[in-house]
């Protein structure tokens, strides 16, 4: 779905990522792990065509036949409107704090596949139920709830856009083990109901080992292994991710 | 780059306008009080280059004159407001507590009158000359100050390096003075500079009124109370120039307070 | 929630109100005279014995300074100001007809002020680095460096002596059959002077504060979620505008005190006006009246905004932080 080529960027003189290249199959969960610092935040913004002015690239991003760094500010926000869905990793200011969640779940999901406000109703009351989140959310701002609800909340639009590709930038890492366990399985059900694409960007193997079907190994802004994750857990090629599994256990 | 030029003007405009006023006695082509009634209302001329107002005076010379005037009590009151706020401010942000609270509901109820109904009700009873405008612009322009160098001190007292000089046993009046003080100059320099417009702005406001500086002495509002009935019937001059120079002086205060004002900002948030 | 945080502002409100009552006593301490002889003004001589002897009894003039204070405070809450020097009036009657003319100076003015600068503050702080927003930080700059009084007098002069297409001062109340064009007419010129040189530097806060909060984190998240641009504006708007109404209700006073002025250069009969003629005049009661009834406004105002402020920011509704 996503063929990344060659993908340099720097910054002011620094060079966050060096020489790129993985691929984001369809259908599939394919996880991108490494430490913090790593470039992968930076990575989801080059995806998304919305790095920071400031920055450099080279390389290509092939999203459908079409280079992400090419195209246009205009024709990246149809794609992502149209196409894609982020979850980012602090949940807690991922909203803005002084609308009530109703309204922003509603610029998240049907205002931006177009529903009335109607249709955003039912649709969205069912999606809340099946997430085990009550109606009652619609009327509070986010303030009000936890960061794990509020994960849920922005999973439920996601659900509800039925993104062809869903990019989750370490969802869980701000919450603690049992909620991010359930959110593991809301991933790993949308995947498997609806068959989207997810990229899961995270540091924490025990996920990958849960959800993704590839991974992607990047350390220090480099892709050091890539492969099905099965065949990476049982024969690390690269020092890093021997490194890695072994202070799994 | 291209900054810093900008700021190098206002600079040099700045320092223009002092200079102009500070040898006003020497620049002056005439006397600022000379009334010459043969002379009045002329237009600008090779003679008059600002033209001449009501009694004939030199605009020109009443402009120079008037601005020391106005310079000096606004630097007189800036002073005087500088003093209030940092004794103020620093009680407050250093001692904290209950002393810190009502010292600061007390400010917050002051800053809501306005200045100008506080100088007014002691203007009418006082009726003083320069010194008593430049004290009661001083006594009333502190507040702003004080509210800055609180929040300095307590963000200041936290810093590592002062409760390393606490616990060394650095005397109260050393780590007041050579910490919390010294480092908060650059925050206290920009709103000083912002006080030193505002005591302008004070200043030409109440002598516009005709509550200000006695009629006697020019300034740059006392020029402008005249204009008010000059321009009605067409002596455009009177008013115009002295409004340009407040206008310039202001306008250059500004920008290079704006111009401190952000590295310091940056500082801050580093 | 709402009655503990109205409570905590009234209480400001009335802090100020007693300084500004300080103030005003201090004016009848310090005039020269007996202080109810000076309160009663030019019907002083009129007064016979047993009046002079109510009104000391009333206003406690026999007593300590304290006992006095109360008792004036007491009158004056009463609606009994006193009576004006000059006009031989009771100070409170010539206050309200003055009033209106203020507020409605005042209302027009902040409200194109608050119009104005929410959108030119909004276009600015959305384009980062455009024209828009470099030429807001300059220009509200210099339009905030312009003496008000200053403007208005070149304002009579083009549009009064020269093009003579606006009247040069009153407040169109003289003949009294103008109706409301002619008050519209004598309110352009007072009104624009004070929006041209107010608007900029408001439109300069709010420009900032939505720069600020155009790069927070949920503005991010939306973005990339392909959230409406409008809807994303809105919701920046309303967080920004909460530090926005924050700068108003802290520049209010000085606002007053610009009104203050432009009232007397148009002489716009308002309390502004008002309060200079009594300080020219010395008319104490007058003066003392003028000071309370701004206090009043000013933090009757400073609730307006508050309470606006209530209404936009749920933080302070639902009691979180803050």
């Amino acid at each position: 779905m996503i063929e990344v080529r060659d993908l340099s960027i720097h910054i002011q003189g620094k060079h966050i990522t060096h020489h790129m290249d993985f691929t984001i199959p369809r259908g599939n969960i394919t996880s991108l792990i490494g430490e913090s610092g790593s470039g992968k935040s930076l990575t989801v913004s080059a995806l998304l065509g919305m790095l920071p002015d400031d920055a450099k690239v080279s390389g290509s991003i092939m999203y459908e036949d079409r280079n992400v760094l090419d195209a246009s500010d205009q024709e990246m926000e149809n794609v992502r409107k149209q196409d894609i869905f982020t979850i980012f990793q602090d949940a807690s200011n991922s909203f803005n704090p002084s609308v009530k969640m109703g309204r922003q779940l509603y610029a998240f999901s049907g205002e931006r596949v177009g529903d009335s406000l109607q249709v955003f109703n039912e649709k969205m009351h069912v999606i809340l139920d099946k997430l085990g989140l009550g109606w009652e959310v619609v009327e509070q701002y986010p303030f009000q709830l936890s960061g794990g609800m509020l994960q849920r909340c922005m999973i439920a639009c996601a659900f509800y856009v039925e993104p062809a590709l869903l990019i989750a930038d370490e969802p869980t890492s701000a919450l603690d083990m049992v909620l991010q366990k359930e959110f593991i399985q809301l991933l790993i059900r949308l995947n498997e109901e609806k068959g989207t694409t997810i990229f899961l960007i995270t540091h924490d193997l025990d996920i990958v080992a849960e959800a993704a079907h590839e991974m992607i190994v990047m350390q220090q802004g480099r892709i050091v292994e890539t492969g099905k994750v099965e065949t990476i857990f049982s024969h690390p090629q690269h020092a890093y991710t021997k490194r890695l599994l072994e202070s799994r256990f | 780059m291209k900054l810093r030029k900008a700021l190098l003007f206002w600079y040099s405009l700045l320092g223009l306008i002092v200079l102009l006023t500070v040898f006003s006695t020497i620049l002056a082509p005439y006397s600022p009080n000379d009334m010459n009634m043969d002379e009045i209302y002329s237009a600008p001329s090779s003679d008059h280059w600002l033209g001449t107002d009501h009694l004939g005076r030199d605009v020109f010379s009443r402009l120079l004159e008037g601005g020391k005037v106005t310079l000096v009590v606004a630097s007189g009151s800036v002073i005087l407001s500088l003093f209030i706020g940092v004794v103020y401010g620093g009680i407050s942000g250093y001692f904290g507590g209950v002393i810190d609270t009502v010292m600061m509901r007390l400010l917050e109820a002051l800053i809501t009158i306005p200045a100008l109904i506080i100088i007014l009700v002691f203007q009418v009873i006082i009726q003083g000359g320069m010194w008593s405008m430049a004290l009661l612009i001083g006594l009333t322009g502190w507040l702003v100050t004080a509210r800055i160098v609180r929040s300095e001190f307590i963000r200041l007292k936290e810093e590592e390096f002062v409760k390393m000089a606490n616990m060394l046993g650095t005397p109260v009046w050393n780590i007041l003075w050579s910490h919390l003080l010294r480092n908060s100059i650059p925050a206290i320099f920009v709103v000083t500079l912002f006080n030193f417009a505002a005591a302008i702005f004070m200043e030409v406001s109440l002598s516009f009124l005709g509550i200000g500086i006695p009629p006697a002495i020019p300034s740059w509002g006392n020029m402008l109370y005249y204009a008010q009935n000059d321009i009605l019937i067409g002596a455009w001059w009177i008013g115009l120039f002295p409004g340009i120079m407040i206008f310039l002086t202001i306008l250059a205060i500004n920008f290079i307070g704006e111009a401190w004002k952000n590295p310091e900002r940056r500082r801050v948030n580093d | 929630m709402i009655g503990k945080w109205i409570g905590k502002r009234m209480v400001m409100g009335l802090i100020v109100l007693f300084i500004v009552s300080f103030l005003s006593f201090f004016i009848m301490q310090v005039a020269p005279g007996d202080p109810a002889i000076a309160f009663y003004g030019g019907n002083a001589q009129t007064l016979t014995a047993a009046e002079i002897e109510r009104i000391t009894r009333a206003y406690a003039l026999d007593r300590p300074v304290a006992e006095q204070y109360v008792a004036w405070l007491g009158e004056t809450v009463k609606g009994n100001l006193g009576i004006s020097y000059k006009e031989g009036r009771p100070v409170f009657e010539i206050i309200m007809e003055r009033l209106p003319n203020t507020v409605l100076l005042f209302s027009v003015t902040m409200f194109c002020i608050v119009i104005g600068s929410l959108w030119l503050g909004t276009v600015a702080g959305m384009r980062a680095n455009s024209i828009w927003d470099r030429g807001l930080s300059t220009i509200s700059i210099a339009t905030s460096s312009i003496p008000p009084f200053w403007l208005g007098i070149l304002f009579i002069y083009v549009f009064a002596v020269s093009l003579g297409i606006l009247p040069s001062s009153g407040s169109g109340d003289v003949g009294g059959n103008g109706g409301m064009v002619d008050k519209i007419r004598h309110l352009i010129m007072p009104a624009s002077v004070m929006i041209v040189t107010h608007v900029g530097i408001y439109a300069r806060f709010l420009q900032e504060s939505i720069k600020r909060e155009n790069g927070q984190y949920y503005v991010k998240v939306a973005r990339a979620n392909g959230v409406l641009e409008r809807s994303i504006r809105n919701g920046i708007v309303r967080n920004a505008s909460i530090p926005y109404l924050n700068y108003i209700a802290m520049t209010i006073p000085s606002f007053f005190g610009g009104s203050i002025i432009v009232e007397s250069l148009f002489a716009w009969s308002g309390i502004g006006q008002l309060t200079v003629k009594a300080v020219v005049t010395k008319d104490f009661p007058l003066l003392m009246g003028s000071i309370m009834v701004t206090g009043v406004l000013v933090v009757i105002t400073l609730f307006i905004v508050d309470l606006i402020m209530y209404a936009i920011d749920p933080k302070l509704r639902k009691g979180g932080i803050r």
